[in-house]
């Protein structure tokens, strides 16, 4: 049985976001080929974003993806500001973090619930799920809905906020409108506090690496601001020098570039990185839920994200409450500057990890140019390795519980793929001769 | 101007309320129960909102307005109420943006329509001014003026108290003025303020305003009070920002409908609806089916419309205004013209908002001034009055005579018929001369009915029968509500829950059952053909006019039909048949695209060789088996009598019947002998939606039965 | 009225070509409902949220989100055209070629296309385009994102069998009905609300900002005036030429319009 070679693939990855697949060889025992490619198509941001007003940033890198969008709106107007010299002040500060948390919410409820609970459970969705499990589903639901009711009072509407600008939010919210959602919120939080408990009991393949974590390093729980990027084992770093500390590669099977530490190292990014890194500085309540579980730091088994998921839900929940409680309205929703010639960066933690922006603007207010690195193209390398790491595992499975195990592996890093792929250059030369398919 | 005595019989004279006590007018409408809704300021305009003291009101506010923009500004003083109309009126409160109507819920095989439940809250307006307070008056006219009245509309009314408030001074956009509207409030209200330097003079009309009126702490009115109201009014008076022209409106602008301006407007209006939407006058909407998933249980909602939608003038297969330029011109005739035929005033108070609120600021008393002026004259209009008697062919000046009058020229000469059928001569006939059709100015009526019943509730019904009559032409048997009573040419609206509602015509009736004959040409009427025997629907009727049959007593009867225009006449066949001893003779020419697409062969045939009426059919294309007549109905028309005196009814296509009306014409047939039904897009059936109108008529209360001189104006004109 | 039992629930595809994932993840955010809709509805293919993946359906209605914007999507599109009954496109990507299709005006030649793509392996074709550019669309549900209410209409409509009510308005009429106030009117901000086809619920002008057409053009667009407004206001051809070209900048009235300031 250990000479033969198998196969494990899957050829449309089901439950990501995004278009990706995998393929995983294995001849006498040993791993021959791995990888994961992702053939999502390009959309080539980069390319269009040249050129436009800086203030339309927000709203273009929103449609990057439909999960995290606020999170690509966070990192955007940090760097720009960054380029403007601007601060925004405590309080919009507080209603970016408000709005990252209900982000968070929704991102991880719909992962948890919906995309990876059915692994663990052994469905092939939640629809099906929800036959046998119906409350579980509909607490889920339930979760998301309330993430997404607290950024449509922010930001407009969940799915690409309209109210996130440069220097501020369009229109800041009244203490009135929030508290309105303020009792959705504290339900939510002992639904959150539940699911820890829930998630704590799923059955969790054993499976575990020494990973390398990396987190954006600020004042409180990585999420909306931070100057500094850790790495484990290797120090803390300013967001400033992201490019010289890790690399971006094409690699031929995947439509999405690969991130790895300058030395070729893949590393992950997201809950786990979070977590392990920065528990000290999870809310009170969200410590204690790890505390209750007694969830075993660091965490280094990529199944157990669905439970750092759970955690990170509540503090999200708990977080929220407190902002609210906090919340002054600013006087002005927004501060302006004058545009000139300048590089500016930010980082945020976006549910999936790290989202690194940099823009280079003119003095005319328009973007000269752009480099985004989302947390999935970062994490890519990480799930390859992975998969390697697994296959002496596999050979005792059945194929297609094998097949099973390699899915819930690459869904334990929640990828979103549409985010990975869309920066790649693009050079139209309309010249003459040949066609490309139109 | 002098100061009208109280209505309430109370004390005649006027009083005054500190200004220190506005208050207590607020507390005492909010203990009385009611939702009190005023001015307030909010996101940098004057809107109106639930206020409850006078701090919500807009004190120390004033507006600077021109067209296509509005700025608030801070006033030197602390006024109360100095400030002109904002993007707000008060028909949003008593004719919401958005209203269930009806509900439904299926139980088996019956479906159960109840109306929604009415609002219990009643409101208090408080600051309407003049041009408003006329605007709800306007308003009522159409939603309880018959021959329907709108169960909502009435329930909010009746509760509605109303606190008026005079100008003292006027915007730059006002006219009010102008359209006889204002600035002085002089009914609908309750209670009516003018503010003064550290009062309000305040005056009561009818019970209910005066039982506010002796719960307030007033005095007398002084001499020097009434003297400074009376002076307030007079400034405002004389600074009205605008002024329109409002002199024979309807003639000028139904007669007006080939002016150039109407392009040079369409060139600049966005056809966006603002001005629709912040009039408080326009009363259009639309109704939606709202379901769940199985229609288990819907409701239907009203929402707002505007004639600058798509949807307004859209059925299956044609859209009657698909230009901005149409659009534009609907909404100006029908706001200045059309509507005081319709309902005995203007349908404009010079409140200004569509001139603030129209992004690019088109001005209506401007495009009025521009169509005064004749393109081929250099005089201003002012010298319009004796123009009419110098244009050829014109038989009188033009002169605001309605009905029972003849008919005045139009002041562009409109003839009937868009331009693609003044082809004069073309079709071969030598010294053909097409007359000008004259401008047909309809005299407002009022309703001769107003029923209470809640006109938009279906009548549960059921399928008795069904008849394939082609394929895709289903004639149902329904059963026939309790006292149902209808005259052929009429129709009923008919629904399905979850699908929606249409108007279909009877096509006949006998002891116990109503009959439609349904084409399948969408969702509803698709869904209508595939009914069975027992299944349940919704039916509502009659509505609209019928075939004048004792006009036909003693005349030849022509009877045009062309495709399904056939099942609106059929019931007519068979009444005339039934006494044919009464009409001289009864003809019948009926054409079809193919045999195929025949209806009611079987009557036919009975028709032809059983009865008096002589039955001419043709069809476009023949089949294989066909050795009938083919060609236009027209064709077969061409070989017929067609005496003067003769009653014509016809019902077809309406390119068929244009060309039917010409033939008509050139044999010299008068106007007034011919009777088309028409078709619009006619949503609510009842008069109420606006959105079947064609010019000055709605088609499901007018029509669908017109005679032909009313309408010819109009007939055939692109954009109407 | 005896309703058909439907003796087998309709079959749903749900399809995604070079689009961000906002539109497929509005039906997944139709929580009050997506429980009942699966009751419904049979989900045969929907990869986002379920692992049983069949696409070669076939389907009785199917709901294709993103732009055709590679060779693959060009058989992709006709395969799943060919198995479905009704098909309906949801979003700007599906129904105008999306924010990517801003590649579409880079000035060219007139005489074909290369594409360079970076790297060379990756085939993109040179234009993304709106799948009715290639098949026959039974209904266009526009928006960036599509609007949840819309979309259950849109499939509630289907089930039951009317026509969807989704009207084609402006967004002025959004406005106007909840009360916002105009910022064109009142603050002079340029908005293309005028011109937008409603559904989002008039968002942008509530949160004191303009509209920037995320539901692309409406019918009888009068872009060419309101153009002329927005110089008015003081934005140079540049903007006024970003003001169109973004979202759905590729939809005809609106691409029309850019092009004249360029």
């Amino acid at each position: 049985m250990n000479d033969r070679e198998r196969t494990y693939k899957v050829d449309m990855l089901t439950r990501v976001e995004g278009e990706g697949r995998f393929h995983l060889r294995v001849e006498g025992g040993k791993v021959v080929d791995a990888g994961l490619s992702i053939f999502e198509a390009p959309r080539y941001f980069e390319a269009f974003l040249r050129g436009r007003s800086l203030h339309e940033v927000p709203d273009i890198v929103a449609r990057i993806c439909g999960i995290c969008p606020v999170a690509y709106q966070m990192s955007s107007v940090r760097a720009l500001e960054g380029a403007l010299g601007l601060d925004p002040g405590e309080e919009i500060r507080s209603l970016r973090r408000l709005l990252y948390c209900a982000e968070w919410i929704e991102s991880h409820a719909l992962h948890v619930f919906l995309l990876h609970a059915p692994d663990f459970l052994g469905y092939p969705s939640a629809v099906e799920m929800a036959a046998d499990h119906r409350e579980v589903v509909e607490c889920g639901l339930a979760l998301k809905k309330t993430g997404n009711s607290l950024i449509e009072i922010l930001g407009g509407r969940a799915v690409h906020p309209i109210s996130v600008r440069v220097g501020g939010f369009t229109k800041t919210p009244t203490t009135e409108e929030l508290l309105r959602v303020r009792p959705f919120l504290s339900t939510g939080l002992q639904e959150a506090l539940e699911t820890v408990r829930w998630a704590a009991t799923l059955p969790m393949p054993e499976f575990e690496q020494d990973y390398v974590f990396v987190a954006l390093d600020g004042e409180a729980y990585p999420l909306e601001w931070g100057d500094r990027v850790r790495i484990s084992g290797r120090g803390t770093y300013p967001v400033g020098e992201f490019e010289q500390i890790f690399q971006e590669e094409q690699v031929e099977h995947s439509n999405a570039l690969q991130c790895r530490l300058k030395d070729g190292t893949p590393y992950m990014t997201g809950p786990m990185a979070r977590l392990n890194l920065f528990h000290e500085k999870l809310h009170p309540i969200a410590a204690s839920a790890l505390e209750e579980v007694r969830l075993e730091l660091p965490v280094k088994n990529p199944y157990r994200s669905i439970v750092v998921r759970a955690i990170e839900i509540v503090h999200a929940f708990a977080e929220a409450l407190d902002l609210i409680d906090r919340y002054r309205r600013p006087p002005e929703p927004y501060v302006t500057g004058e545009p000139r010639d300048s590089v500016g960066f930010g980082a945020t933690e976006a549910p999936r990890g790290l989202l690194y922006h940099r823009y280079g603007i003119g003095g005319d207010g328009l973007v000269k140019d752009a480099r985004i690195v989302p947390p999935t193209s970062q994490n890519q390398a990480r799930i390859e390795a992975d998969l390697v790491s697994i296959a002496p595992q596999l050979i005792e499975l059945e194929h297609d519980e094998a097949t099973l195990r390699c899915e819930q592996l690459i869904r334990s890093y929640d990828p979103c793929i549409s985010c990975a792929t869309h920066f790649l250059r693009l050079d139209i030369d309309r010249g003459g001769g040949g066609t490309s398919g139109r | 101007m002098g100061w009208p005595v109280s209505e309430s019989g109370k004390s005649g004279s006027a009083r005054v309320l500190e200004r220190r006590d506005l208050s207590g007018l607020f507390s005492l409408l909010l203990e009385d129960g009611y939702r009190v809704v005023g001015p307030t300021v909010r996101d940098g305009a004057i809107v109106h909102g639930d206020i409850e003291s006078p701090q919500d009101l807009p004190v120390g506010w004033t507006d600077n307005q021109s067209p296509g923009s509005y700025r608030l500004v801070r006033r030197t003083d602390d006024r109360c109420f100095g400030f002109a109309a904002g993007p707000q009126s008060w028909k949003q409160f008593l004719f919401p943006p958005k209203e269930r109507l009806v509900k439904t819920v299926r139980r088996d095989a019956n479906v159960e329509w109840v109306g929604s439940p009415l609002d219990e809250t009643p409101l208090a307006l408080l600051g309407v001014r003049a041009c408003d307070a006329h605007a709800i008056e306007i308003q009522d006219r159409v939603f309880l003026g018959g021959p329907f009245m709108d169960p909502g509309y009435r329930r909010r009314r009746e509760s509605c108290l109303i606190v008026a408030v005079n100008c003292s001074q006027a915007g730059a956009l006002c006219f009010c003025d102008s359209m006889g509207t204002g600035p002085k409030a002089t009914s609908g209200f309750d209670v009516c303020l003018t503010e003064l330097e550290d009062a309000f003079l305040i005056e009561a009309s009818g019970d209910r305003g005066g039982r506010i009126l002796e719960r307030l702490p007033t005095r007398d009115a002084t001499k020097a009070d009434t003297d400074a109201a009376r002076a307030a009014l007079e400034a405002c008076k004389s600074s009205m920002g605008r002024a329109m022209d409002a002199r024979v409106l309807p003639e000028l602008l139904l007669g007006s409908l080939d002016h150039p301006r109407w392009d040079e407007v369409a060139n600049r209006c966005l056809s966006c609806a603002n001005c629709t939407l912040v009039c408080p006058t326009c009363f259009c909407f639309t109704i939606e089916e709202i379901s769940d998933f199985t229609a288990a249980v819907s409701s239907r909602e009203r929402r707002w419309d505007s004639c600058f939608n798509r949807d307004h003038s859209r059925i299956h297969g044609a859209e009657f205004r698909p230009t901005t330029k149409d659009r534009y011109r609907q909404w100006l005739t029908h706001k200045l013209g059309s509507w005081e035929c319709q309902f005995g005033t203007s349908g404009c108070v010079g409140c200004g908002r569509c001139i603030a609120w129209c992004p690019v600021g088109i001005d209506l008393t401007e495009e009025v001034d521009a169509i005064r002026r004749r393109p081929d004259s250099t005089t201003d209009a002012r010298g319009r009055e004796d123009a009419g008697a110098a244009r050829p062919g014109a038989s009188k000046p033009v002169s605001s005579s309605r009905e029972g009058t003849p008919p005045v020229a139009g002041a562009e000469g409109a003839t009937a018929g868009d331009s693609s059928t003044r082809r004069r001569g073309v079709e071969g006939e030598q010294g053909l001369r097409t007359e000008e059709s004259p401008v047909f100015i309809p005299a407002y009526k009022p309703a001769e009915t107003v029923s209470e019943e809640n006109p938009l509730l279906p009548t549960p019904a059921h399928v008795l029968g069904r008849r394939t009559e082609t394929r895709d032409v289903v004639t149902l048997r329904l059963e026939m509500p309790a006292q149902y009573e209808h005259g052929p040419g009429q129709f009923n609206m008919l629904s399905l829950p979850g699908i929606g509602e249409a108007p279909i015509s009877v096509s006949g009736r006998d002891e116990d059952a109503v009959e439609h004959t349904i084409r399948a040409v969408g969702a509803l009427t698709k869904a209508l053909c595939g009914l069975r025997e027992g299944d349940c629907l919704g039916l509502r009727g009659p509505y609209g006019s019928g075939w004048p049959l004792d006009e036909g007593e003693g005349r030849a009867v022509t009877v045009i039909a062309g495709g399904i225009g056939l099942a609106p006449l059929r019931e007519a066949l068979r009444l005339m048949e039934g006494r044919a001893g009464r009409y001289e003779w009864v003809r019948l020419v009926y054409g079809a695209r193919s045999p195929e697409d025949l209806l009611f062969r079987s009557e036919l045939r009975k028709w032809r060789e059983e009865s008096p009426l002589r039955v001419s059919v043709t069809v476009d294309r023949g089949s294989p088996t066909w050795t009938g007549n083919i060609g236009a109905v027209t064709a077969l028309l061409h070989r017929k009598e067609l005496p003067r005196d003769g009653l014509y009814l016809m019902c077809g296509p309406e390119v068929m019947m244009r060309v039917v009306v010409r033939l008509l014409e050139r044999a010299a047939v008068p106007r007034e002998n011919v009777y088309l039904s028409m078709e619009r897009n006619m949503k609510c059936g009842t008069g109420l939606c606006g959105r079947c109108q064609f010019g000055p008529y709605f088609v499901c209360k007018d029509g669908p039965v017109f005679r032909y001189d009313r309408i010819a104006f109009l007939f055939g004109r692109k954009g109407f | 009225m005896k309703r058909e039992i439907r003796k087998t629930r309709p079959r749903l595809g749900v399809f995604k070509l070079a689009s961000c994932d906002g539109c497929q993840l509005t039906l997944l955010d139709c929580e009050d409902e997506l429980l009942a809709l699966a009751g419904e509805l049979e989900i045969v293919h929907f990869p986002e949220a379920s692992s049983n993946t069949a696409p070669d359906g076939p389907f009785d209605l199917t709901l294709v989100e993103g732009s055709v914007s590679t060779p693959e999507h060009l058989g992709e599109i006709r395969y799943i055209r060919e198995r479905s009954r009704f098909l309906a496109t949801i979003g700007a990507c599906a129904t105008s070629g999306g924010i990517q299709a801003l590649r579409n005006f880079t000035s060219a030649d007139e005489y074909g296309e290369i594409v360079y793509a970076w790297p060379e392996y990756v085939l993109t074709l040179a234009d993304s385009t709106p799948v009715s550019d290639h098949v026959k669309v039974d209904f266009e549900l526009q928006g960036c994102p599509i609007d949840k209410r819309q979309l259950i209409e849109l499939i509630t409509a289907y089930l039951v069998g009317r026509r969807p009510a989704i009207p084609n308005v402006s967004v002025c009429t959004e406005c106007k009905g909840r009360g916002t106030v105009c910022v064109t009117v009142a603050r002079g901000i340029p908005c293309l609300g005028p011109v937008t086809h409603a559904g989002c619920g008039a968002l942008c002008p509530t949160y004191g900002r303009g509209c920037y057409a995320c539901f692309g053009p409406k019918e009888n667009a009068e872009t060419a005036s309101l153009a002329r407004l927005m110089k008015s206001l003081g934005l140079d051809e540049r903007e006024i030429k970003r003001e169109f070209r973004l979202f759905t900048g590729y939809a005809e009235a609106f691409r029309k319009e850019s092009v004249r300031h360029e």
